[in-house]
């Protein structure tokens, strides 16, 4: 029997299966949960799938729908027409005749994922773009018809001060039905005190807006309150384009050897967060219509996306964007669900790596305003860097792979339940202690979830517990002279410490850290050290006031872990600070207040970009920058722990 | 004062154990002696660097020990090199290589350690450096007749440069064999794009090189290059 290629995205799980074997038969060999409440037996159309066309560089895969059986009436009648015109098939029928490339929705995922982009407080003068203004008309008599926009505009003039205003095209069509359903009393929206983007129909004080975070892996959108800066719902999902690459590079990759890649791509993040917005505004009793403004932030590949702008030069050294700005788009233009005349301001772009989410970070701590000198660090699947105060800044791009994300980890998997969160191993018996996400105590045998995999705070904790119990040395390799039947050789000849044993575990199998996830967290954080070390190097100082870790990730990772593992430089514990997502904190800001918008566009050009790969000490800082916590560098805050270690 | 047993071990011992201090007092000692330059970079520099590689290969060390070392063995190779009679060092393997990062792509540490393992084993390496215009691969192996052609690209992105230049290469000189490597690059991909080998990770290039060097060996002996 034949074997074919199979991926399934979002999970990136890969392997050949038989031919004539159903999707969901490749997704259960596979390790991929796909949803199934009729067990596979084509009646609930719960686990439909869409299959990806085209050539995927990374993966070395030509998908095509017509790699699976043809489709089947009745299948045909648990899909919609657009769905079927999509390409999605049920996996429960669709039978695999050549290599293929699965996407499985949000919808289609057994155990959702845990969201960690939830919204922090925020300190900020309200003060949005967009404001309401209430008139009172005269009507219009014989003696004085003059036109109903006129008619607005001068009221406006004479009760608001307000000169020199257009209109939206399509609020003027609207406009005299509106004004007369008001009985001439409306309220128009104003946006920047210069076009009218709404008129409502009367005297009206709501007024929302939606502030997107577009993450290489997920879209989160808070639909705010303008007039109280307060976050009225969220709504997040995997970026759907994650199925035509997980990470930046392979989305460019994917936009340049395909030629409706950039196309293909745009449309499935516009629907995307289109789905987002109709959720957002269901929670809680609106329609998308009712959204007059939009921030959004995103990394630069994200960002030009979604801006339907060609990302291969950001692809390519020395990785110029097309633009710094920041840009306002009417929201239809984009294709984006919103109220007709609405607005979309995306964040400008500090430098080609450095993109509008980590101006969203900039925006959200305002280091410009600081004297402390501050390094912020956004974790993501590339680490980005901003160091210094109100007297100068620097940022730098470090790759850091997707390590830290639990992915290229042998049990490495998203945050969802039965990933392993938190460990301890003890120092003497090098005994483990875990949690997993889903049970709130440390795990016994009574627990009903258990261990399936390590998301990436598991694994930096793990890893962290290993080098603090003596299981491994500074350089990453294993103390072979301790007497534990946790430290083994796996069936590829790899040394791995058994964090849970078989019974543990509902995979079947022990789940285990080996030399080689020692070794991906090594790179990673060796990258990151280094791009902090450079940046200090460049600012011309040796030490930080204080640590900012951005990011959802930031807020999940043991402090100690991450200071043990030398993630950063040395800095007193009690000012490493996690403050969650900050990119979407920065678009909530400059969805509320107008005037850090212009001020992140004077910041985004005064922070100074620093490519590591050309400084000269690049790679000497890098080599020492792989050891736990380091080579070289002292850790006086944390040199009481280094001190406790067996040796 | 050192015999040459000693000297030989000390330059070998010098670049395992990354000591630079020791490469270096071992090298001039080993001038100052009269001894033979060569001998004393193959049979202790570079017989140093083949265990590094094992070590390498049994996981033992890691990028940061294989960059150690290699600032170990240059130091030594700096002290003896000028001192290398012409002609003496030909008894080794013979071999040119041209090696460089692909067009767009500024990463070289992976690309820096595979060169180092070619000139150890023998090779004149000619290194292109980073962000090396596609063309400038098929001109410089035309230029040097160079047997071997290494490519190295750490995105994705650039990558898909690689395509290119085994397409033009083997349009211009089917025979030379060309080496992929870098962090994006597959066996598959390798395959499919024609070429004749490759490395699976910038931390296995190591690894890699000492394979690719060795397959080539193999193919010498029996006629093939």
């Amino acid at each position: 029997m034949e074997k074919f290629k199979v991926i399934f995205q979002p999970s990136g799980s890969r392997g050949q299966v038989e031919e004539g074997k159903t999707v969901r038969e490749a997704a259960q060999e596979l390790g991929v949960d796909i949803e199934s409440v009729c067990g596979g037996k084509k009646t609930c159309g719960k686990c439909k799938v869409q299959i990806q066309e085209g050539s995927f560089e990374k993966f070395n895969i030509e998908s095509e729908a017509d790699h699976l059986s043809p489709i089947m009436e009745d299948e045909k009648r648990k899909l919609k027409d657009t769905e079927v015109k999509d390409n999605y098939r049920l996996s429960c029928t669709a039978e695999i005749k050549g290599d293929i490339l699965v996407f499985v929705p949000e919808e289609s995922r057994a155990g959702g994922q845990v969201v960690r982009k939830a919204a922090g407080d925020i300190d900020v003068t309200i003060d949005p773009i967009i404001k309401n203004y209430y008139v009172e008309l005269v009507p219009p008599v014989l003696e004085e018809a003059e036109g109903d926009l006129e008619r607005l505009l001068k009221q406006l003039e004479k009760s608001h001060d307000l000169k020199d205003i257009s209109i939206d095209y399509l609020v003027l069509k609207g406009l005299p039905d509106i004004i007369r359903e008001g009985k001439w009393k409306v309220t128009a929206t104003i946006r920047d005190d210069k076009e009218i983007i709404k008129v409502f129909p009367g005297f009206a004080d709501k007024k929302v807006g939606l502030a997107v975070d577009i993450g290489t892996t997920s879209v989160v959108g808070y639909l705010t309150d303008l007039e109280t800066g307060e976050v009225i719902s969220i709504d997040s999902m995997m970026n759907p384009q994650v199925s035509y690459g997980e990470d930046v590079m392979a989305r460019i990759t994917y936009a340049m050897t395909n030629d409706d890649g950039l196309k293909k791509m745009n449309s499935s993040i516009v629907d995307g967060l289109n789905k987002i917005i109709v959720n957002v505004t269901k929670k809680v009793d609106l329609t998308p219509e009712d959204i007059l403004e939009f921030v959004i932030v995103g990394n630069t590949c994200m960002h030009h996306i979604f801006l339907n702008i060609n990302p291969e030069p950001v692809g390519l050294s020395p990785f110029p964007p097309a633009f710094h700005h920041s840009i306002d788009v009417k929201s239809r233009d984009l294709g984006i669900r919103g109220s007709p005349g609405s607005y979309i301001h995306v964040l400008p772009i500090e430098a080609g790596f450095v993109g509008a989410d980590n101006m969203g970070v900039v925006v959200a701590v305002a280091p410009e305003k600081q004297d402390q000198i501050l390094l912020i660090i956004d974790i993501g699947t590339n680490g980005e860097i901003v160091l210094g105060n109100s007297k100068k800044l620097v940022s730098t791009s470090c790759a850091t792979g997707p390590a830290f994300e639990g992915a290229q980890i042998k049990h490495g998997m998203r945050a969802a339940p039965g990933a392993i969160e938190r460990v301890k191993i003890s120092s003497f018996a090098k005994e483990v202690k875990f949690k997993v996400i889903g049970e709130t105590e440390w795990h016994n045998k009574t627990q009903k979830i258990k261990a399936r995999g390590i998301c990436g705070s598991g694994i930096i904790e793990a890893v962290a517990e290993m080098f603090k119990s003596g299981v491994i040395k500074k350089n990453g390799t294993f103390n072979k002279e301790l007497d534990t039947k946790r430290i083994r050789k796996n069936d590829k000849d790899m040394l791995e410490f058994v964090l849970a044993w078989k019974d543990e575990t509902s995979i079947g199998k022990d789940i285990s850290v080996t030399l080689g996830d020692i070794r991906a967290i090594q790179l990673a954080k060796g990258a990151l050290y280094t791009g902090c070390k450079i940046l200090m190097k460049h600012h011309g100082i040796d030490k930080v006031d204080k640590v900012i870790l951005a990011g959802a990730f930031g807020s999940f990772i043991d402090k100690e872990a991450s200071m043990l593992l030398g993630m950063f430089p040395d800095c007193q514990l009690d000012k490493v600070e996690a403050i969650g997502n900050a990119a979407g904190d920065g678009a909530r800001i400059a969805l509320i207040n107008k005037k850090l918008r212009k001020e992140a566009d004077k910041t985004a050009r005064e922070i100074k970009y620093i490519e590591l790969t050309v400084d000269p000490e690049f790679q000497t800082a890098f080599m020492q920058s792989m050891y736990f916590p380091h080579m070289k560098d002292d850790f006086p805050h944390i040199q009481d722990v280094l001190d406790k270690i067996p040796k | 004062m050192s015999t040459k047993e000693e000297l030989l071990k000390g330059l070998k011992e010098g670049v395992i154990e990354f000591d630079e201090d020791t490469t270096v007092k071992c090298a001039e000692e080993w001038i100052k002696e009269g001894h033979n330059a060569s001998e004393g970079i193959f049979d202790g520099l570079a017989a140093g660097m083949e265990v590094v590689g094992d070590l390498f290969a049994k996981s033992e060390y890691f990028v940061p020990e294989v960059l150690m070392c290699a600032d170990a063995l240059y130091a030594g190779l700096d002290l003896l090199k000028p001192h290398v009679k012409g002609g003496e060092d030909e008894s080794k393997m013979k071999g040119e290589a041209v090696i460089g990062t692909v067009e767009g792509d500024v990463h070289d540490i992976g690309k820096n350690i595979v060169k180092l393992m070619f000139e150890v084993a023998g090779f004149t390496v000619h290194d292109l450096g980073k962000d090396v215009p596609l063309d400038q691969f098929v001109e410089e192996q035309m230029r040097t007749d160079s047997d071997l052609v290494c490519l190295s690209a750490m995105m994705t992105t650039t990558m898909v440069g690689m395509k290119k230049v085994i397409s033009n290469m083997r349009e211009k000189n089917p025979n030379v064999k060309i080496l992929l490597g870098g962090a994006p690059v597959t066996g598959d991909i390798a395959d499919k794009w024609g070429a004749d080998g490759y490395g699976d990770d910038a931390s296995n290039a190591l690894t890699e090189a000492i394979n690719m060097v060795s397959s080539l060996k193999e193919l010498r002996k029996s006629g093939e290059l």
